[in-house]
């Protein structure tokens, strides 16, 4: 896949504009599109085959959380994603294997089995942990962003995600208005995918492009083509670079779809149709890429079998050996409840 | 005051006639009597609190010529004494208010400055910040749902308040449904203490409005026939099923927040003499006397004219009763029933 294996090929010459990526940062932005995949798939399978109790899903987020994903300076950032970022988790380095621990809810994970499947933390990548509740995180990642302003730590920014759906909260509008009056190191990348669960973008606001918002609020205010992760990676980048110096906050908007249902324990059939979901598989940007990476000959044909077959003996042994770990102790029930070994009934 | 030729003047009256110019005029004088009434009877000891409007006068009186009372609903915020008198609520009723007594449409219940009435169609409201944004979105809501056209809600609220969460999902949810509503933003540059310039990044709040997918537009709200020909405007489109609206009126609030505040702890003399040259009740005398609308003699009979009937609305309203302490707990509970009898 180097591109010394490709002699001739100058792909310099080409109109494909790589934002200045790498190929190697392009191949691990396709890898990362693919673990997402499969992962989710493997969160459904797993979800009727009865071994895990939910699974979310990200399907047609791909390109914009890997491509945001390496916008992302780990060891500098801090991310706050919601519930549909597998994407963003596995590009800023959280492995199959912890993914899978949290599916599974075992002792191993990083909440100890106790949170939400999906629901990642990650301390040494700068992961915060994640709420069910909508917008709740954005409050807290203006709060990491003020704190950042206030210790003057240059170079570092907050990247908080949320889908359409959540821009109807108030939290999000106070979390905004906040960060652009006190010009914070943030950016708000949303991911418009057209659903909130059941609610089409049309019912959810007026004018449904969010990020024309910005402007009310006085920040710059972005949109992208969420299925092409390139585009996704240059607007995060330019977001948090302007954030990271002193520049304050952006609203980057990126536009993709959910194809599968919100999660396992929603039915979609019952408010939108297949049809609708059908024509939009068109646009699904795993496939799109992949055949862009081709024709650019980034990689070859076999080259992306390959990494779909590397992705998926990565998938199945991180699914085993997850499996295989045990559930926390009954005895760790009150383990980080309390402090010490203290518990109030006794 | 010298006459200058009121045909160069070339008054901008938006369809509104003499009368209601004297009227609109009227309601300034009567506002700033009665804001300055508030501040002398808490000063003396008489009425608890009061709050200030002043430099909202023009704002106020305009926005009010262009409700329909009997068909259009307002829901005001703590400093729309103007509103109140506009759509026609008596100096007597607001000093019932003030002084809280038994005969007050709450029964001396609620905050002074905090009016209600049933049949002017004023929105009984709380002083918690934009808590009354989202009923007066289910009010709209409600009209919307009976297909009641040619009703429209009018809902106001300063600078301050559009930073809480509820004015976010009130504008959103009003815009999906295509409301009619009217938020009228009536923008004092002062929230108590924090300027507008720590309130929000942007402080153009009309331009929020796109965002919203709805008509935004910011007016001179020193100017009544400006802000009538604004409020008119939005309102007649809310009526006629063109749905919400975002209007913004600059101001400035020449008083204190409150008889409780004292704002020389955070900004300066200057500063509000500045803006007191923009004072828009003299300007408004000075613009209908120069348009031949009223003499110097007429003004100085109307103000005559309100002083009398704010001291005569004063003296009626203190000689009133208190609540009895018997009413206490009457319209808490259904019928006579207390919980602990």
């Amino acid at each position: 896949m180097d591109r010394a294996d490709y002699p001739g090929v100058d792909t310099k010459t080409t109109a494909f504009d790589r934002a200045g990526l790498s190929d190697e940062q392009l191949i691990t932005i396709l890898r990362t599109m693919v673990m997402q995949r499969t992962l989710e798939n493997r969160g459904f399978q797993l979800n009727r085959q009865g071994k895990i109790p939910f699974a979310s899903a990200s399907e047609g987020h791909e390109a914009v959380q890997a491509g945001a994903a390496v916008a992302f300076a780990r060891g500098k950032d801090v991310l706050v994603p919601y519930y549909r970022d597998l994407g963003l988790a596995l590009g800023i380095g959280l492995t199959p294997f912890e993914v899978l621990l949290s599916l599974f809810a075992r002792a191993a994970d990083h909440s100890g089995g106790r949170q939400f499947p999906h629901h990642y933390a990650s301390k040494t990548l700068g992961l915060y942990t994640i709420s069910s509740i909508l917008t709740a995180q954005v409050p807290h990642a203006v709060g990491a962003a003020y704190a950042m302003k206030y210790r003057k730590e240059t170079g570092r920014a907050v990247l908080v995600t949320f889908g359409e759906g959540a821009t109807s909260e108030g939290e999000w509008h106070e979390s905004l208005n906040f960060a652009a009056v006190h010009a914070l190191p943030v950016v708000f990348l949303c991911e418009n995918n057209e659903w909130a669960i059941s609610t089409p973008v049309h019912q959810q606001m007026a004018n449904v492009n969010v990020y024309e918002r910005a402007a009310g609020y006085g920040m710059p205010g972005v949109p992208v083509n969420g299925m092409d992760p390139i585009d996704c990676y240059r607007a995060v980048k330019d977001a948090l670079d302007r954030a990271r110096s002193g520049g304050g906050p952006s609203l980057v908007e990126a536009k993709c779809y959910r194809f599968l249902s919100h999660t396992t324990d929603d039915d979609d059939r019952t408010y939108r149709s297949h049809d609708e979901v059908a024509e939009r598989r068109k646009e699904d940007p795993v496939p799109n890429f992949e055949r862009r990476l081709i024709e650019q000959r980034v990689i070859t044909a076999q080259d992306a079998e390959g990494l779909k077959r590397s992705v998926l003996a990565e998938a199945n042994e991180a699914t085993d050996r997850a499996e295989a770990m045990p559930y926390p102790a009954a005895t760790e029930l009150y383990a980080r409840v309390y402090a010490d070994d203290w518990q109030p009934w006794r | 005051m010298a006459k200058t030729d009121t045909k160069a003047k070339a008054l901008e009256r938006h369809g509104l006639t003499d009368e209601q110019l004297r009227k609109i005029f009227r309601n300034m004088l009567l506002q700033r009597q009665l804001d300055n009434r508030g501040f002398q009877l808490n000063r003396q000891g008489k009425v608890p609190f009061a709050l200030g409007s002043e430099g909202h006068e023009a704002l106020q009186a305009g926005a009010a010529m262009a409700f329909e009372r009997g068909k259009d609903i307002l829901a005001p915020y703590y400093r729309d004494l103007g509103l109140a008198l506009g759509i026609g609520l008596t100096p007597y009723e607001i000093l019932l208010s003030l002084f809280a007594r038994a005969a007050d449409h709450n029964g001396g219940r609620q905050f002074p400055n905090h009016y209600s009435s049933k049949a002017a169609g004023l929105m009984s409201f709380s002083s918690i910040l934009a808590a009354h944004i989202p009923h007066a979105v289910g009010s709209a809501y409600a009209m919307k749902y009976r297909r009641e056209a040619g009703r429209a809600v009018l809902v106001t609220c300063g600078d301050g308040t559009t930073s809480e969460g509820e004015w976010h999902e009130s504008m959103n949810f009003a815009a999906i449904h295509k409301l009619p509503l009217v938020m009228l933003v009536e923008n004092n540059e002062w929230a108590i203490s924090t300027p507008l310039d720590r309130q929000m990044a942007q402080p153009e709040i009309w331009k929020r409005a796109k965002g919203y997918g709805m008509p935004g537009l910011r007016f001179n709200g020193y100017d009544p026939l400006e802000t009538y020909g604004a409020v008119k405007e939005a309102l007649d489109r809310a009526r006629s099923g063109g749905g919400p609206s975002l209007i913004e009126g600059m101001c400035y609030r020449y008083l204190a927040h409150s008889t409780d505040d004292n704002d020389m702890t955070y900004r300066t003399k200057e500063v509000v003499a500045e803006h007191r040259k923009k004072d828009p009740v003299p300007n408004f005398e000075r613009v209908l006397v120069d348009a031949g609308v009223m003499s110097d003699k007429d003004v100085e009979a109307m103000k005559k004219d309100v002083l009398r009937e704010t001291n005569e609305a004063t003296d009626k309203a203190e000689s009133m009763p208190y609540p009895q302490t018997s009413d206490l707990y009457t319209h808490v509970y259904e019928g006579a029933w207390q919980p602990w009898q």
